[in-house]
């Protein structure tokens, strides 16, 4: 999607009349570290824009840089904007948890953070955990105790599970469900994700 | 028949335990959802959708919305077919709205703040009309008509056996209770989700849904294509309970729209969405009049159930008579009322009816053990229907097939041992004192497995790696997995060489879909077949390289040898390799009810409760769900959906109702936050334990039966009876929330001491 399309505001139509003016050649100042097909068509600055913000954020590892409209969730930007699609959209009311990402080492609901909030901070998704083909402990243990069903929120809740775990690497059951408690798994696969909580602990400590 | 020589053979691969075979897809956010997906050129839609809950659009002006730079198509009932969404009553739009939350109109745009913004740019003028929410009311004369004929749907669903009068009259004992669950929400983690893509005729559509035919079917009808023409592709799937079960009408506009713009449209719900425009479980309220013997036979049972079907309903719902499956009962009648309202569409959800009726007789036999002091599982036990009864094939009352494979006694029997029913009181409290009182439950459940027309193919590649392909879905049950291992296991090649392809159309034969417990079961059997079409071209391809009669040859891990002389074999690669052309295996079965012998999946609920008198709230302190699972393909994803389901069962007893303002028919609670469905801390399900009983079926692939739907049916009747066994107090309306029992207990003390 090109972000032409996705990033529209009441000043759009000015910004394509400018770009259908030929103003393309200048299109480069809201720069990008990974270039998309869809940077081609990225608008000239629009600093002047106040709807309009650049925010910069590491993403698993790697600094972007992109201008976006202020309104942009982080989720917005992760699916959006960096095609992380781990994340996933389930209520975008903060009242699911399938949104999950750790953003400075905490997990929020990326459906309710705004882009901008995050600007500068170290996030990190689903698709950044595993290192090469060498899945990370959480997700051997989720995969250990078959802990998920359709797999929709388990993004989320193994994100919840390494915030949790890197901030209380030994917890007790009880802990583990109240960390666990704002991530809705419909398909009820509850026993596994704490059995997998509980192992990933025990696969980090060794 | 397939299942002789499965027995003859030990099982390599059926049986194990272990992950899904696309487990790392699933926990690394390389599983791709239908709403993950891009398309070039792809435009975002959004649907407007009517405030009132019944009304007839008078007028509608698209003409300042299509103004709007970055609007690329709108559509409105004008733009739709007059053709029902398959199964439905529904158009994709309709010209008179029902409920509140229906669609009117939509908008594809070039992204999702544009398709918002044009939405109340469209002019629509309603002609409000009268509405009824209550399905009893709806009944009454003089009530708002949602349709031509009335809004009673077809005629009364009847069932008849013997004669109710008589046989009531006949009884030492009758009770006459009524049960109400509401209309509840239903769905899954991922919110509806459709893309639509035409290339010149040419219809694709990746869809969130169980049944990728069925919305081939549907689309074929709403833009008169044939078959060929139109491709549905469901490859991961986040959930569906029944929801996704049928065509729907996010497909259909978002092939409208995209057929309008000349691009392709995702059309996502957001949740408020799914919640209001899905399928919900349906609102019941069953009458019920249960009388015995003496000598504790259940002799005869009269039913009068309520079914809210609100404004559509898919297919023809409503209680599945579970009743005359699991008891044998000599007198009974059952008269279902299947009536519309304005509340949102209901539909299958896991169990369809069973849950709600389960509810319903399994609470009146336990207020009948009661009244009777009778041992509410030994009342069970005198009166299930055991191996070799008749029992009913089809939908009417007569008793013209024979039960096979049954072992409700044993579900009853395994579940009581594990719980210790011994210990538990036959007075409710048992002379508890103190706030708190625990009590134990039990209830029975059973369903039919599968059934109707289900394919599959099956190919083996030049190097000896197969592929499964099939049109059911993997919506979580594990189907990829199940269905490849029994693949694997007919073919005799390990599991790790077997890749399955699920959810398209274009690729796999027709096939129903995945619901009502027939993914495993129906499916399963058709990739039996197509595994063993393969099987029997390998081994003929094999037979001369091997200078042997196809007979004498067989193959397993990947070897094919002569069963006679072990020395003589040849690898399934070399084989594929020298024969030079792939293999493809087909695999159509129907499952009808013209077999005679009948087999049902049983399973038996115990729960221990305790209930605070002080807060009202019920804790599960032990629940056990027994289940016939057939022969268990994958025990892990046995025992993951037996687990599953009870908290989805269990979840319906204290939140998930959806409340509607009587003023406007409005929905009040879809969100999340409102409906509460349960969280890690709100059962723990540490406390839930798994009995698989494996008792080897007779049609389903290598003995299997289903279960998806089955543990999902007995919390409801399980808790109020341990409630009453705890406290004394009868809940017969879901949920059972703390004000509610609450309220119950108040009503048992006497008046003396609630006066004072």
């Amino acid at each position: 999607m090109a972000d032409e399309d996705r990033d529209h505001s009441d000043l759009s139509v000015t910004r394509r009349a400018f770009l259908k003016g030929g103003a393309l050649a200048t299109g480069a100042l809201s720069s990008t570290l990974i270039p998309t097909p869809a940077d081609a068509q990225l608008p000239v600055a629009t600093e002047s824009d106040p709807r309009r913000s650049v925010v910069e954020m590491t993403v698993n590892g790697v600094a972007y840089r992109k201008e976006v409209p202020n309104r942009t969730t982080l989720l917005q930007f992760l699916r959006e904007h960096l095609t992380l699609t781990g994340a996933k959209m389930g209520c975008d009311r903060a009242q699911c948890g399938a949104c999950t990402v750790v953003v400075n080492g905490r997990n929020v609901y990326s459906c309710t953070t705004l882009a901008v909030e995050a600007t500068g901070a170290e996030v990190l998704t689903i698709e950044g955990l595993a290192k090469g083909d060498a899945l990370h402990p959480i997700q051997q243990a989720f995969i250990q105790h078959s802990g998920f069903q359709c797999g929709f929120c388990t993004s989320g809740q193994i994100m919840t599970t390494k915030a949790f775990l890197d901030r209380v690497p030994r917890p007790t059951e009880d802990e583990a469900r109240r960390a666990m408690s704002g991530n809705l798994c419909r398909c009820a696969a509850y026993k596994r994700i704490l059995e997998s909580v509980m192992t990933a602990s025990r696969l980090m400590q060794a | 028949m397939a299942q002789q020589q499965n027995t003859t053979r030990t099982l390599r691969v059926i049986g194990g335990d272990g992950p899904v075979i696309d487990a790392v897809e699933r926990v690394t956010g390389q599983a791709k959802y239908t709403g993950d997906l891009e398309l070039p050129g792809m435009l975002v839609a959004r649907v407007l959708r009517s405030p009132h809950a019944h009304a007839r659009i008078a007028g509608i002006d698209t003409s300042r919305a299509e103004a709007l730079p970055g609007v690329k198509a709108v559509v409105t009932h004008k733009d739709a077919a007059k053709v029902p969404i398959w199964g439905n009553r529904q158009r994709a739009l309709n010209e008179q709205v029902r409920f509140a939350g229906e669609a009117v109109a939509a908008i594809a745009a070039v992204d999702e703040e544009t398709a918002a913004k044009a939405l109340p740019l469209i002019d629509v003028k309603y002609e409000v009309l009268p509405f009824v929410l209550d399905p009893e009311k709806a009944l009454e004369p003089g009530a708002p008509q949602l349709f031509a004929d009335g809004n009673l749907e077809g005629q009364p669903r009847v069932l008849i056996r013997g004669d109710v009068e008589r046989g009531l009259a006949e009884c030492d004992r009758v009770i006459e209770r009524v049960y109400h669950t509401p209309t509840m929400w239903s769905g899954s983690m991922e919110p509806r989700a459709a893309i639509a893509q035409w290339e010149g005729n040419k219809l694709t559509v990746w869809a969130s849904t169980q049944a990728p035919c069925r919305v081939q079917t549907n689309l074929t009808g709403q833009f008169n294509l044939p078959d060929s023409q139109v491709r549905v592709i469901a490859s991961y799937v986040g959930g569906g309970f029944g929801t996704k079960s049928a065509a729907h009408v996010d497909e259909t506009i978002a092939a409208l729209l995209s057929r309008k713009a000349r691009r392709p449209v995702k059309l996502q719900y957001s949740r408020e969405e799914e919640i209001l425009d899905s399928n919900t479980r349906f609102e019941t309220r069953v009458y019920v009049k249960v009388g015995v013997k003496r000598d504790m036979t259940l002799h005869a049972m009269d039913v009068k159930a309520y079914i809210n079907q609100g404004a559509y309903h898919v297919r023809l719902g409503g209680l599945g008579n579970q009743a005359t499956h699991i008891y044998r009962i000599p007198h009974l009648r059952t008269v279902q009322y299947r009536v519309h309202t304005n509340v949102p569409n209901t539909g299958p959800t896991r169990g369809v009816g069973d849950p709600q009726e389960t509810f319903a007789i399994d609470s009146a036999l336990d207020e009948m053990a009661v009244e009777m002091g009778w041992d509410p599982v030994e009342f069970r036990l005198k009166n299930v229907k055991r191996n070799g009864d008749p029992i009913a094939r089809g939908g009417s009352g007569a008793e013209d097939g024979r039960l096979v494979a049954q072992v409700t006694d044993r579900c009853l029997e395994e579940g009581a041992a594990r719980i210790d029913w011994s210990r538990r009181s036959t007075l409710p409290g048992g002379g508890q004192t103190g706030p708190r009182a625990r009590g134990l439950g039990v209830a029975v459940t059973e369903r039919g497995n599968g059934g109707g027309l289900a394919g599959a193919s099956v190919t083996v590649n030049l190097d000896g790696s197969v592929v499964v392909f099939y049109a059911s879905t993997d919506i979580g049950t594990g189907s990829r997995t199940t269905l490849s291992m029994i693949a694997a296991e007919t073919l005799g090649v390990p599991l790790a060489s077997v890749r399955a392809v699920a959810g398209d159309t274009e690729v796999a034969p027709y096939d129903g879909g995945s619901y009502g417990n027939r993914t495993l079961y129906s499916t399963g059997r058709a990739v039996e077949a197509a595994a063993r079409d393969c099987l029997d071209d390998i081994l003929a391809t094999a037979a001369p390289m091997l200078k042997a009669s196809p007979a004498e040859v067989e193959l397993g891990d990947a070897v094919v040898r002569v069963k006679a002389d072990a020395s003589r074999s040849l690898p399934l690669r070399d084989v594929m390799q020298r024969r030079g052309r792939s293999v493809v295996g087909d695999g159509s079965v129907t499952q009808s009810q013209a077999e005679t012998n009948v087999e049902r999946a049983a399973g038996a609920h115990f729960v221990e409760v305790e209930v605070d008198r002080e807060t009202g709230k019920i804790r599960i302190l032990r629940y056990v769900s027994a289940h016939d699972v057939g022969q268990p393909i994958n025990v892990t994803v046995v025992e993951n959906q037996i687990e599953g389901g009870t908290i989805q069962g269990l979840a319906l007893t204290q939140a998930e109702e959806l409340r509607f303002d009587a003023r406007d028919g409005r929905c009040l609670n879809a969100s999340f936050l409102d409906l509460k469905p349960p969280t890690m801390l709100d059962f723990d399900a540490r406390r839930i334990e798994p009995i698989v009983i494996a008792n080897i079926g007779e049609q389903g692939p290598y003995g299997a039966k289903g279960l998806g739907e089955n543990p999902c049916h007995a919390g409801m009747a399980a808790v109020a009876n341990a409630v009453y066994n705890a406290v004394g107090i009868r809940l017969r309306r879901v949920p059972f929330t703390r004000a509610e029992v609450l309220r119950a207990l108040a009503e048992q003390r006497p008046a003396s001491s609630r006066t004072a």
